[in-house]
């Protein structure tokens, strides 16, 4: 009798003929299977998933599940502990209705810390709307950087800050229907996490080198769609926005500027040369830079502003007529 | 120290900091009050002097050890560390000037050309690091020298190491690189 984990990454049986082919899981029978010859090559598999499925607003007196949680063997330590469920008949509560036996045992304590951060991880991202691909990764990341133990000194919020960022920036840039989601440091990170952007800065170069990963430089396009949306303006402006910046790092307008200021002064740009103004401050709120930053950096494009604008955009304020700050 | 035989570049050293020891335990309180051009900084358990004619600031210990800061080259930082021990046997401490070791040269270097930082941190994948939200320059770090440069946009560059020879070296390392990615 084999017994495996269905959730194992590595499977620690394969086929004798095909080391290499994928094992299909068969769930009513409990067989991994060949894909290449249909040799049954694990019998009687466990499933660890969960037992029942539960939802939020289901009267949760009753827990139907006999065996726990889920198990997650990849980012706890095992999740073999014991635990003091809830009493369900008279005899476990004492006399003035508390409950017998109030503590739910610790849970793997070695893990605690880690199992704590998760749940920061899940919170933060939540409140900016991350899929659960990135959320899975930073947990892994996390953990890899857990178990190396080279930043243990360092607040877990801010590793875990840290973690998210550079899921965050290794993920791409994949469309979907939030839009981008390269994030700032300043901005986004910053918002949801009480840590300073100076400490998540430290952790996540500290992190990138514990564990001998890089990520890709970031981009003025990365956040166009983004700012854009959260102003307010149509798409025409958004391109004309994205068209400049990118015109301008061509050009090499503006050398040593953030990417992030760039794109705040183009937007500035494409903004008031059409209908839809927007002030500095208002594209500083939504980018996190000073407005004097987006001032620097507009005095640098503006003197090539008529070379920067897409060929067929419809100026509502001619060029000529740009602010000059 | 000087400029690289082919290339005619200037580095110049804004700072060297050294150490030394004193092999004695020091009455801070008597040299703040006794010493002259002394800030003593009770809290946290220094004192303060700054020497006028090699411009150094050093900072002392109860302990006895000295931290010297501000000399721009080292012979300047060893004549200085000896003066500040010849002061603080002058108000009476049996000072013995051990331990000497320089242990930070900072130097700047300019380049007479610009360069353009995304291409050489793409070049440079492993050494370099480039982050320009939260710094303008490109990090460089030498794992060999110990050394540390920062690459600027303008050209300019920034070297720390432990001492001058490994901070010319690695000046002389990166020029080639810097070469390359230049306007």
């Amino acid at each position: 009798l084999i017994f495996l984990l269905s959730l194992d990454v590595l499977p620690r049986v394969t086929c004798p003929n095909h080391p290499d082919s994928i094992l299909v899981e068969d769930y009513r029978a409990g067989d991994m299977i060949c894909s290449e010859c249909g040799l049954v090559v694990g019998d009687r598999v466990i499933d660890v998933g969960s037992e029942w499925r539960t939802f939020s607003n289901d009267k949760a007196t009753k827990d139907p599940s006999r065996v726990g949680d889920t198990q997650n063997p990849l980012l706890s330590d095992g999740d073999l502990s014991t635990m003091i469920g809830k009493g369900t008949g008279a005899a476990s509560f004492d006399e003035f209705g508390n409950s017998k036996y109030q503590n739910r045992r610790t849970m793997s304590s070695s893990d605690r810390a880690m199992m704590n951060a998760f749940k920061e991880i899940t919170n933060m991202a939540d409140r900016i709307n991350l899929p659960r691909n990135i959320v899975d990764r930073t947990n892994n990341l996390f953990k890899q950087v857990y178990e190396q133990k080279s930043l243990k000194g360092r607040s877990n919020d801010a590793i875990a800050s840290a973690c998210l960022y550079i899921a965050c920036r290794q993920e791409g840039v994949p469309r979907t229907f939030k839009g981008n989601l390269i994030f700032t440091l300043c901005l986004e990170i910053c918002a949801v996490s009480r840590i300073s952007k100076k400490e998540i800065g430290r952790c996540f170069k500290l992190i990138l080198k514990a564990l001998e990963t890089s990520v890709d430089l970031i981009t003025t396009g990365d956040f166009m769609s983004r700012f854009c949306s959260n102003l307010g303006l149509p798409k025409q402006v958004q391109m004309a926005a994205t068209h400049i910046a990118r015109k301008a790092v061509e050009l090499d307008l503006v050398p040593g500027r953030s990417p992030i200021s760039v794109a705040a002064a183009a937007i500035y740009m494409a903004s008031q040369a059409s209908a839809e103004k927007r002030t500095q401050k208002e594209i500083g709120d939504i980018a996190g830079v000073a407005d004097v930053t987006i001032r620097q950096s507009y005095r640098l494009i503006y003197p090539r502003a008529p070379d920067l604008f897409p060929a067929d955009f419809k100026f509502d304020t001619p060029v000529d007529k740009l602010p000059q700050l | 120290m000087d400029a690289d035989s082919d290339v005619a570049l200037d580095i110049l050293i804004t700072n060297v900091v050294c150490v030394f020891r004193t092999r004695c335990h020091l009455n801070l309180r008597k040299i703040a009050l006794e010493g002259a051009n002394v800030i003593y900084k009770r809290d946290v358990g220094k004192v303060l002097m700054k020497l006028r004619k090699p411009r150094i600031t050093a900072t002392i210990w109860s302990s006895g050890k000295v931290i010297c800061t501000g000399a721009t080259s080292e012979e300047e930082a060893k004549l200085g560390a000896r003066r500040l021990a010849r002061s603080l046997q002058k108000l009476g401490f049996q000072v013995i000037f051990t331990d000497f070791k320089v242990v930070n040269v900072l130097a700047v270097c300019n380049m007479p050309f610009e360069i353009r930082l995304p291409e050489f941190t793409k070049n440079n994948r492993p050494h370099a690091s480039y982050e320009p939200e939260l710094h303008p320059a490109v990090c460089y770090r030498i794992k060999t020298l110990r050394a540390t440069l920062q690459i600027f946009s303008t050209g300019s560059i920034t070297v720390t190491g432990p001492n001058i020879k490994a901070v010319a070296s690695a000046v002389e390392q990166i020029y080639p690189f810097v070469f390359e990615s230049r306007k």
